[in-house]
């Protein structure tokens, strides 16, 4: 975590954070393995708070592809409410489409393979946000909705990027996992940003969850 | 009770489901229009009476939904429908089955629990239907009823990086009524729409379908040929000229002859992306006008 994450939490609430995103990524890791049939690997999670007009360098610096890139985006509502980020490299939606529809039971709809590869990675994105989210909510005691996924970029360049694609607000929680799918070489980003309307709870929920185990 | 009157009379289908697909609840929308009564199928297996959705991908969601609490959106433009229902409305004829956006999430039990899940259908078959119209109008020549140049630079590209990739053959002939300006000066603009309608007509009457035939400008068009090497274009491109050549077109009684100059290009290692293929037929339709006219080069 970095410096602007010492100024919102206490040197114990970050450890207990850091806790249940690690406790978080690695049941929901279970949980995927177990509905999808895949097993994808999430990485620890890195938490940072960036201020959001930060953003657009934090994700050049984060995000090691080179070239262009697709971003998922879905809203989260809860008490721990925000925004979640998939962003994979240009190409992925092609070994995803593999993956998940290995028995070709979309092909035999008639749709264009564009259209096909579009839905997937939304898909995708709505199966990996909600594994990953709906954990943290579980741990915390919360329970969130979601809005629909969206296609937010398409061939997007970060390089380019001079904003953020996220709601304003003074600053971002950031967290941020790498995740893997065993069976195909598929590589991705996770960012759950959130905003500080979420903080005062997020907080609150951190304590109880320490005190649970006490 | 409130709710309950809601739950019926909107205009959404709702079901409820348990963890073994048995329904528990089947709202008046979803009667009306699947025709199975809600005290037909509530303490039944879904899948006895909807035996389609017992697939990976429909249980895959379910299971996301029952499992972590996800919500998942069956998109109409994946799905086209869950449900198979009668398209209701005027726009009726142009659809099987009524297009359907559904979503399914979970319902907790007092503790919490996630017990059962819910799905609501949407009937967005007017939407997709002006979606199609939309797309249909934007692609297409309103005068002659072919592609327009919106639709090929939007699709060659594609068709060409597709080409590549997989090494396949492609040739685009570029082609242009000889004189054209004269078919309207002699016998007016209504008669010189009728020839480039004709003329449309009997090129498609002698390309494949997978082909694409695109008025390019005013009476400039554009025809992509798939999987078709330089030497069949060639072909292809004399055809298409004998054809217009011979016999004259008719219109109000009056009889006219129209020829046309096609230039071919194909796809190689020098000229492999949409611009070059483009320059490469615009010069050989060029080269065919300076040898004549009613030629193919």
């Amino acid at each position: 975590m970095n410096a602007l994450a010492d100024t919102l939490f206490a040197g114990e609430e970050k450890d207990i954070l850091q806790e249940v995103m690690n406790i978080a990524f690695g049941q929901a890791s279970a949980d995927l393995a177990e509905v999808i049939d895949i097993f994808v690997i999430l990485s620890v999670p890195d938490i940072q708070v960036v201020r959001d007009c930060d953003l657009p360098d934090y994700f050049r610096q984060e995000i090691s592809c080179s070239g262009s890139v697709h971003i998922i985006e879905q809203s989260f509502l809860g008490k721990f409410s925000g925004q979640a980020l998939l962003i994979f490299p240009s190409g992925a939606e092609k070994d995803l489409l593999k993956l998940f529809n290995s028995n070709n039971e979309l092909g035999q709809i008639d749709i264009d393979i564009d259209t096909l590869e579009q839905e997937t990675l939304m898909e995708v994105g709505n199966i990996l946000i909600g594994a990953c989210i709906g954990k943290i909510a579980e741990l915390l005691q919360d329970i969130v909705t979601y809005d629909p996924p969206r296609l937010l970029a398409q061939d997007f360049s970060l390089q380019q990027a001079s904003c953020a694609p996220v709601a304003k607000g003074s600053f971002a929680i950031s967290i941020r996992t790498v995740f893997r799918f065993e069976q195909q070489n598929v590589e991705g980003y996770l960012f759950l940003i959130t905003n500080q309307h979420s903080i005062t709870w997020l907080k609150k929920a951190l304590h109880a969850f320490l005190e649970a185990y006490e | 009770m409130i709710f309950a009157q809601i739950f019926d009379t909107i205009n959404t289908g709702l079901v409820v489901l348990d963890r073994q697909m048995v329904v528990h609840y089947w709202n008046r929308w979803m009667a009306l229009h699947s025709h199975i009564q809600s005290s037909a199928i509530v303490g039944h297996n879904l899948f006895d009476f909807f035996p389609d959705l017992n697939r990976p991908h429909f249980l895959r969601n379910c299971k996301s939904v029952l499992t972590f609490g996800n919500f998942c959106f069956f998109s109409q433009k994946l799905h086209h429908y869950l449900f198979p229902m009668a398209p209701v409305g005027s726009l009726a004829d142009h659809f099987d089955h009524m297009q359907q956006s559904c979503a399914m999430g979970p319902l907790r039990n007092a503790s919490d629990e996630i017990e059962m899940l819910y799905l609501s259908v949407q009937d967005v078959t007017e939407v997709v239907s002006y979606q199609r119209k939309l797309m249909q109008l934007n692609q297409t020549d309103q005068l002659t009823g072919v592609y327009n140049r919106n639709y090929m630079e939007a699709h060659l590209a594609k068709e060409i990086e597709r080409c590549k990739r997989f090494n396949h053959d492609l040739s685009l002939l570029m082609i242009d009524v000889d004189l054209f300006k004269s078919i309207n000066d002699t016998y007016g603009h209504p008669c010189g729409d009728y020839a480039l309608k004709a003329i449309t007509q009997r090129i498609n009457s002698q390309i494949r379908k997978t082909d694409a035939l695109i008025r390019y400008g005013g009476d400039e068009f554009c025809c992509i040929l798939t999987e078709t090497s330089c030497q069949a274009a060639y072909k292809v491109a004399e055809q298409l000229r004998q054809t217009i050549a011979a016999p004259p077109f008719t219109f109000q009684g009056s009889q006219f002859n129209a020829t046309i100059s096609v230039g071919v290009a194909s796809l190689d290692q020098q000229d492999c992306d949409l611009e070059s293929l483009l320059k490469k037929a615009d010069d050989a339709l060029y080269r065919a006008k300076q040898a004549g006219r009613n030629t193919v080069t």
